[in-house]
């Protein structure tokens, strides 16, 4: 596809992501309702939220510096740039001639960072423990998210996630044992990335009072969980692309998009299913006890490494 | 000029305002003043005299010196070019910042602070350009010399006199082991010119012990593991700018002489050559990273960082130098690219967060962070453009730290695919420690950040800080917008940096870059774009902000409240999280690496006694050697001469006698 | 030429005897005169053979019959060596006249201007020009014997029971070994039938060997190697800018150098010499550098460091024998640098002892503090002691082993012993390094807060030093290349 076809599906993307992250999220708050045998609020609600507290006066605290104020917009703004780069509705990763997988991880990387300092610089103790256990969990995952990525890649010949994705579509890359390996690690990363329990660890709600987000109000705090609802797309929407990434349109057409964008929304919503189902059959984990599950997934992942080792 | 002569100018430009600054010893101001201006033009003349290598062909300069020790030779080739600009670009942003920062130390010798300082950073830069071993050897030790006189600098604490004699002996020994590869050479030349080492031809065992010397022998100077101990004692004792150049170029010196050395010189013809480098590399990065978690001293936190990076750098160096050794030349030049671009990068950040701290120091004159807090509002530039240090150190995009890893990531990615069967399976296991590095890095350095510039003052210190002077921040502004450039301008650094290192590997250059898009010699494998991701970072601000706009948000007001949320309790500064417990957790979960630096104590302890002991026992073997040959002697003399004695004994008839018996004897010969 | 040569010889004995004959007051005065000229001849010496392109030769002077009895030899290695300690010890004497004073807290001089002292003093500096310019054996013996006599005459000059019982080791035992010397110059005479140098190299080698032993066992007394050397750390107990002058610039330096001229002149020496030399030197260093960590008094502390820089320029010398003409050029420029950087040593810890009235290392911290020059030329001289570029002991340490690196090519064995000599200036600098890092830098104790004012002729000699040290490295290269 041309550059010019590309530039637009990227920038489609991200504008349908921004807009669509809060119903999934929805999604996943209604399943959670309906499990716990509650009726649960609207598929709206969590729009009508973020409407409401952007019309909020914000409160700034005291000894909130600059980076408090700018952490909503770059958790945002990572969060849309991760999601132009992954290949959602074109089998080609649309902004693909910008970065690769490493430019993706390090931009989650990059939200993290702003997040943690965020919380660091309100001052406050329920910020302060919730960016240590950001950054903390970070460290866990990050190699994993890594070690999977480059497993792939290396199928792949390259680190670019379009050739990755259409590796894996076309069958150039065929269903090894290492990639069902790796998709289990990479489903587990996720599953914490996304803060789901039981790794609601950084913004434990019943612990922590939101972690790095209890500062916010306002405005700050509709664009916080916007943005934290776009990276969870995203990085379901990367799992997509590097595992399931069959249905993608190969030239631009109205027709191709509709269906790409209609079979993403199917898969988005079967994982947010599984997740959900997952989630609230288990309590969230102590906090200690978070490096036992990495190390199993890392052993996981470890394997689906041996495996590709091997060629199996 | 050609380079050469700009180069001597610039050395001995520094060597006169040193020798300037020294004479006004008595005035404070004059000499801060002379010092920092002194060395900021002779660093611009350094520049000049790398870009004007650069530009024209590689200048040399033989003198016949007076030795029988071969020629005084300066050659300036890629390597020593590169070289050349980066030390020159971080003593230009230190001296413009010690203008204002030596004001720190007045009374306690600003003159010879900047003595040490000029003549430091020119034997910096003969040591990267000579190429005769011997002379080398010479400047190599002046730098350290020098080096140790700023480390000791605040001598009346006791840590800052000890730091710096274990820096000396640690950087001694590893010059003697330099020192016996040079003369391993010279016994199999005859010369000790780098250019007859080159052409030497020598079996391949006597070269692999030349490389293991040395690796140790540079590997203590910059820093690696298990030779490191000195970094995180030294660098903090010195004053901040000379903390950075440390920091920044002098640790690097090392490892050029590594790469001048097994690289270029001996060729790296075996892999595991390039192995030990890898793994030694990653191992100074893991445990550079989690040393620094620990930290609650800024200075120190950033010392032990350094070793860190260090460690990123040799693994990009051992890559490129199994490149060279497998005849893979695409992935011998990306390995060296990402050394010598991280090299230069960190030179960049790393001066920058010290000259940062420095001014942190300055203020609030403390290093610990536990003690800081707040000083955003109090040092707005400074907080600018330390967190501007500190998300490059994280390797963010689109700033420089990430291009450097982004490139060392696509080395291990091209050895992941080769033969050999040992790169096959650690290559990617190195990549992902990279990773592990580099997340461990951003919990360092929001840390950092976040305990020292934001949240609420602790201490009185921190709530009196006030913004440093102009040139500090000026000094410090210049690395930023060297990061900043080195980061966005990565499509146009890429190829010439890439031009270096295919020169060091002895290949013809890769193409790095088109249009403003850098990839790892095919387009294929990898892009990166980071002129256009800053671009998008900026464009796709428009989202949040239409959408503020569309939902009518910018009519909802703001407040500042007085304290954060505290559970009804009154707010107290020490409720923020604090230096010491914010990385706790990562310390329990790497406890066993956190026990190795104990238990490889216990060791070191162990030969301390057992010296001590011997020692002790020493004052009795003294009079030995004098009591089993001397009295022996003496007594054999004093007994002889006793029997000698009785011959006169006062008795004047016995006398006669001798005499008479003379005469006979003598007469009886004389008529015989 | 001669002329200059003769009168920078004969001008200290001169100078001796006057000592005797003027007044008091004169004497000072007297002696840094005589010297001052005998150096400036020297210097002329050394410029002129510069200036000839460095080609040597021999003067015969005194005859007994057609049997010379004494020559001068004028060549890079004499002029050098003879200029350094000719120059040395005018700074000694000049030294001296600030040091003996009652305000030297070490030792108070009541009794004012001894002419004792400058009697011996400029005889023996006399009697070491004329050793290093003789072209004789006889010479070479008449004038190691002198300098024996005026160490015993100096080491003793504080008349107390501890410095008479030191003096008396140290000629006893100097003694005891020059009974070598006399039974080669002996063999000589009768073997070649004169004693001139040049013929030495007429000898056979097993000759050689012999000669060369009784030549060993002279130096290694002289020279405080083991297992002769337990004169040197009691001779402490001289004056200091004696052992600084005599016990680490010259008197020892008189055994290595009759060790090196017969080198030179025998030509082609037989390896088993090479072999005894090398191992004795190696075994010496290594005692040294064990010595080292108990002593507790300064000036002790800097004679094992001489035993060691000897050994050193021992291990060169043997070196040498191996064919390395790199080593040999190592060894000499190790005497010239190591003459000027641990006489400055030595001047440094008198001064210590002059204003502190201690030479005790533990209660001497915070130098730098209170006597800036001091301390200065206490850095300055613990690094060109220790090897560190630029100062002197680097240039010549560094041919030392480059030579043996290149006689190492011919008997790989030699490789095992060059690597300890090194592993010994690592320790070297370890430990003397250590005492500078605790003495000099940080806060002053008590004893160093309460420190007077040292004489300005002391001054003047440190500096003058202080300099050299930075120079003659350079300087000694330069020269023999």
């Amino acid at each position: 596809m041309t550059t010019g076809s590309l530039i637009f599906i990227g920038l489609l993307q991200a504008v349908l992501v921004a807009a669509l992250a809060p119903l999934f999220s929805g999604f996943a708050r209604v399943l959670r309702a309906k499990m716990h045998s509650r009726h649960g609020p609207p598929l709206l609600q969590n729009y009508y939220d973020l409407f409401k507290l952007m019309k909020r006066q914000e409160i700034l605290p005291a000894h909130g510096s600059l980076v408090f104020r700018i952490t909503p917009y770059v958790t945002i703004v990572s969060a849309l740039l991760v999601v132009m780069i992954v290949p959602i509705l074109a089998a080609d990763s649309p902004f693909g001639w910008v970065g690769d997988m490493i430019l993706v991880v390090y931009l989650l990387m990059l939200a993290r960072f702003f997040t943690s300092l965020a919380g660091l610089s309100s001052g406050s103790t329920f910020g302060g423990m919730g960016a240590r256990r950001e950054l903390f969990v970070s460290a866990l995952v990050e190699p994993l998210i890594l070690l999977v990525l480059f497993v792939m890649s290396l199928l792949a010949e390259s680190t670019n996630l379009g050739a990755i994705s259409r590796g894996v579509a076309t069958g150039a890359i065929p269903y090894l044992a290492t990639v069902w390996l790796g998709m289990v690690s990479f489903a587990f990363v996720v599953f914490v990335e996304a803060g789901k329990l039981p790794f609601d660890l950084s913004e434990a709600e019943q612990e922590l009072q939101e972690g790095a987000f209890t500062e916010y109000s306002g405005r700050g705090l509709a664009l916080m969980q916007w943005g934290f609802y776009m990276k969870q797309l995203a990085v379901v929407s990367l799992f997509i692309a590097v595992f399931v990434p069959f249905g993608t349109m190969t030239t631009l057409s109205l027709l191709g998009g509709l269906l790409a964008l209609a079979i993403f929304l199917i898969k988005a919503a079967a994982l947010y299913f599984l997740a959900a189902i997952l989630e609230n059959a288990m309590a969230r984990t102590r906090f200690i006890k978070a490096p036992s599950f990495t190390w199993i997934a890392v052993g996981v992942g470890l394997l689906c490494f041996a495996f590709y080792l091997v060629r199996i | 000029m050609d380079a050469i002569q700009l180069l001597i100018s610039s050395a001995l430009t520094f060597a006169a305002t040193g020798l300037l600054s020294l004479l006004l010893r008595g005035l404070e101001r004059p000499a801060r003043v002379v010092s920092g201006l002194g060395g900021a033009a002779a660093s611009v003349l350094a520049f000049l005299s790398a870009l004007a290598a650069f530009v024209g062909d590689s200048a040399s300069l033989e003198l016949t010196g007076f030795s029988a020790f071969g020629r005084f030779v300066l050659a300036m080739d890629g390597l020593s070019a590169f070289m050349v600009g980066a030390i020159s670009l971080l003593a230009f942003a230190a001296s413009i910042y010690s203008i204002g920062y030596v004001h720190e130390y007045r009374g306690r010798g600003c003159g010879e602070l900047g003595f040490f300082n000029n003549i430091f950073i020119a034997a910096m830069l003969m040591v990267v350009t000579v190429a005769n071993a011997f002379y080398f050897l010479i400047f190599w030790e002046l730098m350290t010399l020098a080096s140790y006189f700023l480390v000791i600098f605040e001598q009346e604490k006791k840590e800052s006199v000890s730091a710096g004699y274990l820096y000396f002996l640690i950087a001694h020994i590893g010059t003697a082991l330099i020192m016996l590869s040079f003369f391993i050479l010279y016994q199999q030349t005859g010369s000790f010119d780098f250019d007859s080492f080159r052409n030497a031809g020598l079996p391949l065992g006597i070269q692999s012990l030349i490389f293991l010397l040395a690796f140790f022998g540079f590997g203590a100077k910059a820093g690696i593991v298990p030779l490191h101990i000195w970094l995180p004692r030294a660098h903090p004792a010195a004053p901040s700018h000379v903390s950075a150049l440390l920091s920044g170029v002098m640790i690097k010196t090392a490892i050029y002489g590594l790469i001048r050395l097994c690289v270029d010189i001996l060729g790296a013809p075996l892999w595991w050559w390039g192995f030990v480098v890898l793994c030694f590399g990653g191992l100074s990065a893991l445990l550079g990273i989690v040393y620094a978690l620990d930290e609650r001293d800024l200075k120190r936190l950033l010392a032990y960082s350094s070793v860190e990076n260090v460690g990123i750098i040799l693994m990009g160096v051992g890559v490129g130098m199994m490149g060279m050794s497998l005849q893979l030349p695409t992935l011998a030049v990306i390995g060296f690219l990402a050394a010598l671009y991280h090299l230069l990068n960190h030179a960049m950040f790393k001066g920058l967060l010290f000259m940062g701290a420095g001014a942190v120091v300055y203020s609030a004159h403390t290093r610990n962070m536990n003690e800081m807090g707040g000083l955003a509002r109090a040092m707005p530039w400074t907080s600018f453009v330390f967190l501007v240090g500190a998300v490059a150190i994280s390797a963010i995009p689109p700033l420089n730290g990430f291009v450097s890893e982004w490139f060392v990531f696509q080395s291990l990615f091209i050895a992941s695919s080769t033969e050999l069967g040992v790169l096959r399976v650690f290559a990617p296991l190195f990549a992902v420690l990279l990773g592990l590095v580099g997340a461990m890095a951003a919990m360092t350095f929001v840390k950092a950040y976040g305990t020292t510039f934001t949240g609420q003052p602790r201490s009185v210190h921190a709530r009196d800080a006030v913004e440093v002077p102009g040139s500090m921040l000026a000094g410090m502004g210049a690395l930023a917008i060297a990061v900043t450039l080195l980061g966005l301008g990565a499509p146009w650094v890429t190829p010439f940096i890439g031009g270096v290192a295919a020169q060091v590997a002895n290949v013809p250059t890769e193409t790095l870059a088109s249009g403003i898009q850098i990839f790892p010699g095919n387009e294929a494998q990898g892009v990166l774009s980071t002129p256009i991701i800053f671009l998008l970072h900026a464009g796709l601000l428009t989202f949040p902000l239409v959408a503020v706009f569309a939902l009518g948000g910018h009519r909802a007001g703001q407040r500042v409240d007085a304290d954060p949320w505290a559970c009804g309790y009154g707010y107290q500064p020490q409720m923020g999280i604090s230096a010491t417990n914010f990385a706790q957790p990562m310390l329990a979960a790497f406890r066993p690496l956190y026990l190795l630096r104990t238990l490889a104590q216990k060791p070191l302890d162990g030969i301390a006694s057992f010296a001590k002991r011997f020692g002790a026992s020493l004052p009795a073997a003294e009079p030995v050697v004098e009591r089993t040959v001397s009295q022996p002697i003496f007594a054999f003399v004093r007994t002889v001469g006793g029997w000698v004695q009785r011959m006169q004994m006062g008795d004047l008839r016995m006398y006669c006698l001798y005499i008479f018996i003379a005469l006979a004897v003598l007469l009886i010969v004389i008529f015989k | 030429m001669v002329t200059f040569v003769l009168a920078g010889i004969l001008l200290p004995f001169l100078g001796s005897l006057l000592v005797l004959i003027l007044p008091r007051s004169w004497v000072k005065a007297t002696s840094q005169l005589v010297t001052f000229a005998a150096m400036l001849c020297t210097l002329f010496v050394l410029y002129s053979l510069g200036m000839t392109g460095k080609v040597g030769y021999t003067q015969d002077l005194l005859f007994f019959g057609d049997i010379v009895l004494y020559g001068v030899i004028v060549d890079k290695i004499s002029a050098l060596l003879g200029s350094v300690f000719i120059l040395f010890g005018f700074l000694v004497v000049v030294y001296s006249g600030g040091y003996l004073s009652e305000k030297n807290r070490d030792h108070v001089e009541h009794n004012g201007v001894q002419r004792r002292y400058y009697f011996f003093l400029l005889t023996f500096i006399g009697a070491m020009a004329g050793l290093v310019m003789s072209s004789t054996m006889l010479g070479l013996l008449a004038f190691f014997e002198l300098t024996g006599v005026c160490s015993w005459g100096l080491i003793g000059y504080y008349n107390d029971e501890k410095s008479l019982k030191a003096a008396l080791k140290a000629i006893v035992t100097t003694e005891l070994a020059s009974v070598g010397l006399f039974i080669a110059t002996a063999a000589f005479f009768v073997l070649t039938g004169g004693f001139q140098l040049s013929a030495f190299a007429t000898l056979d080698d097993t000759i050689k060997t012999w000669l060369f032993i009784g030549i060993l066992i002279a130096a290694w007394g002289k020279s405080a190697q083991l297992p002769l050397h337990f004169w040197l750390p009691d001779a402490m107990a001289a004056p200091t800018p004696i052992s600084a002058y005599l016990h680490a610039a010259s008197m020892v330096k008189a055994g290595v150098y009759i060790f090196a001229r017969c080198l030179l002149s025998a030509g082609t020496v037989p390896q088993v010499i090479g072999v005894v030399g090398v191992i004795m030197a190696i075994v010496t260093m290594f005692y040294g550098l064990l010595m080292y960590f108990p002593q507790k008094d300064f000036k002790r502390l800097l004679a094992y460091s001489t035993i060691t820089q000897l050994s050193y320029i021992f291990f060169a010398l043997s070196l040498s024998i191996f064919g390395s003409a790199t080593a040999f050029n190592g060894a000499i420029a190790h005497v010239f640098n190591h003459a000027l950087g641990k006489g400055l040593f030595f001047l440094v810890a008198g001064a210590v002892g002059f204003s502190t009235g201690t030479r005790l290392l533990p209660n001497l911290k915070g130098l730098l503090k209170k006597m800036p020059l001091v301390g200065i030329c206490f850095a300055v001289a613990a690094l060109a002691v220790t090897g560190v570029p630029p100062f002197n002991g680097f240039f010549s340490k560094f041919t030392i082993f480059a030579g043996g690196f290149e006689a190492a090519k011919n008997a790989p064995l030699l490789m095992i012993l060059v690597v300890i000599a090194i592993l010994e200036t690592i320790g070297s600098f370890a430990w003397l390094f250590w005492v500078f890092s605790s003495s000099v830098p940080g806060d002053s104790s008590a004893e160093v807060a309460a420190a007077s004012d040292i004489a300005p002729s002391m001054k003047f000699a440190l500096v003058i030093l202080a300099c050299l040290a930075l120079l003659s490295g350079f300087f000694a290269m330069a020269w023999l290349k």
